[in-house]
């Protein structure tokens, strides 16, 4: 999703919020100059709310089932708010306190994690950084704080992390170091992304993440039989069940290969 | 030597709401003829929309002390008296205070919103739903994490409790489960940005208290001066002086009424 979607995304719950509120003001302001224009104006809200909202309701059902991201986002979404209600404040409270008590690496470094775990990227990058002040040497505090700089699309900045976090420790997280390094380098249209995104296939094979990342990779540099075999690998059958974030990465691959005519 | 606390000490803010329920019950003569209730109901604070936009404000208030019958005020004590006392303490009794008058004032709120103006209601049950809203709000804010609520019994139960009576809400013509809903996210709402705004730091918590502020306010506004409903307009016609305005108005007002006026509805409880 473009950054600027997922921002607006982000905050739409609120913006409703303040459109619910700012509507009476205007039928307010309205009234105030034409009470007429003002009575026309909320049933013409009220008729058109009743026409739009069956139409919204079907056209939702409909894509959720004939196009196969609509129901693996939403599976994505569930897990990832699921993931920020599932914060264990209790344990934080206790690390921080124990921060309080005594600054160290590993120490920001937990703390750090636990809020990336729950999505709030914002509040772990101040402590993900003083882990890698503090040491480092910390593969493990360069690559969160990658994965902390990425999720807020800050792309060269996660490059350099991750960049680090692969150089201190190659192979570190599984190959997710290098992978997020790789794609880093896509976004940014750096003309590595594709060598490094192959060396990670290589080194350490893959999931539908990876596949469907260098897909892109392979596709942008004119390899389009390899991006269509990186996308067949990406949209494949799984053996076993997929984390909600892979099958969203699955179901997009599916639809890729819908436009290029492969099939899974 | 430490005595045990009264529940007059424990609970002052609960006893003095089933105080004034009780006491409002025999100013009303509940038990009186029907016709003489319904007259005193209405002189004490029975709340329709209608009369709220008439500038009867306190009636958002008054109609959550105000009861239909025995069974309806016993019920009613019985749910106040079994959430009340646990909320005070542990929210202390002013800010219980202000989360029974905030569940009360926005259940009623609701249903000067969405209600036909003339539908008359009544009764605690709307204050009642927010306290189990803020209830469920403290057990996110207080548990391991905000789903931990789901882990035990009580929070378990009462999670039934809600559901069970907005079932039956929903089943019983005469009961007015929009107060319910209204009351119940009231609760909820005042609980989590205010009385226990969490242990971490939450940077958008300033901008949601911002914004839920203003949709209250406004709301609340729009409950005294809904002016594109018609009842409103047929008041202000009769309120206005100036002759253009006053055509203005009456011009509003048939476009309001347009669709003929409605069948009478019946009148309900809480």
């Amino acid at each position: 999703m473009p950054p600027f979607l997922a921002n607006a995304a982000r905050q739409l719950p609120l913006a409703l919020v303040w459109a619910a509120a700012l509507w009476p003001v205007l039928l307010w302001l309205v009234h105030a100059r034409d009470p007429v224009a003002a009575v026309r104006l909320a049933q013409g809200a009220a008729s058109a709310w009743s026409a739009a909202w069956p139409w919204a309701l079907g056209s939702a059902i409909a894509t959720a089932a004939l196009y196969p991201p609509a129901p693996a986002f939403v599976r994505r979404a569930l897990h990832r708010s699921r993931q920020t209600l599932l914060l264990d404040q209790q344990a934080l409270l206790l690390r921080l306190a124990d921060l309080r008590q005594f600054e160290t690496a590993a120490r920001h470094l937990e703390v750090g994690r636990m809020l990336r775990q729950a999505r709030k990227h914002e509040q772990a990058i101040p402590h993900l950084g003083r882990a890698v002040e503090l040491d480092e040497t910390m593969a493990g505090g360069w690559h969160q704080l990658g994965l902390a700089l990425f999720a807020l699309h800050q792309w060269p900045a996660a490059a350099r992390c991750c960049e680090r976090a692969e150089a201190l420790d190659p192979g570190h997280a599984f190959g997710d170091a290098l992978l997020v390094f790789g794609r880093c380098l896509f976004m940014v249209k750096d003309d590595r992304a594709l060598a490094t995104l192959e060396e990670h296939a290589r080194r350490h094979g893959g999931g539908p993440r990876s596949w469907l990342w260098l897909a892109e990779a392979r596709a942008r540099a004119g390899d389009s039989s390899g991006a269509v075999a990186a996308l067949r690998q990406a949209a494949q059958k799984p053996t076993v069940a997929l984390s909600p974030e892979d099958g969203w990465f699955r179901a997009l691959a599916r639809v890729r290969l819908w436009g290029k005519g492969g099939r899974a | 030597m430490s005595r045990q606390a009264s529940p007059i000490d424990a609970c002052p803010a609960t006893i003095v709401v089933a105080i004034a329920c009780g006491t409002l019950a025999v100013l009303t003569r509940m038990f009186g003829p029907p016709e003489e209730f319904e007259e005193l109901l209405l002189q004490h604070g029975l709340l329709s929309p209608a009369l709220v936009a008439d500038g009867d404000w306190w009636r958002l208030l008054a109609a959550a002390f105000l009861h239909g019958g025995a069974v309806h005020l016993v019920f009613n004590l019985m749910m106040l008296w079994s959430l009340g006392p646990a909320l005070e303490q542990s929210l202390g009794s002013l800010r219980f205070t202000a989360l029974y008058v905030a569940s009360a004032v926005f259940g009623n709120v609701a249903v000067c919103l969405l209600y036909d103006p003339r539908q008359a209601v009544l009764g605690a049950s709307g204050a009642i739903f927010g306290l189990m809203g803020a209830a469920v709000a403290l057990n996110m804010r207080s548990g391991r994490h905000a789903l931990a609520l789901l882990d035990f019994e009580g929070p378990r139960r009462l999670r039934g409790t809600i559901v069970a009576n907005l079932v039956i809400g929903f089943l019983l013509p005469f009961v007015s489960n929009t107060a319910h809903v209204g009351g119940l996210l009231a609760g909820f709402a005042v609980t989590w940005l205010w009385l226990r705004p969490g242990r971490l730091p939450s940077p958008g918590l300033r901008r949601w208290r911002l914004a839920v502020g203003a949709l209250a306010l406004v709301l609340l506004g729009w409950s005294g001066y809904p002016v594109t409903r018609a009842d409103w307009l047929a008041g202000a016609v009769g309120r206005t002086a100036d002759p253009g305005r006053v055509r203005q108005l009456t011009e509003a007002f048939m476009a309001a009424v347009g669709d003929g006026p409605r069948d009478r509805p019946r009148p309900r409880g809480r």
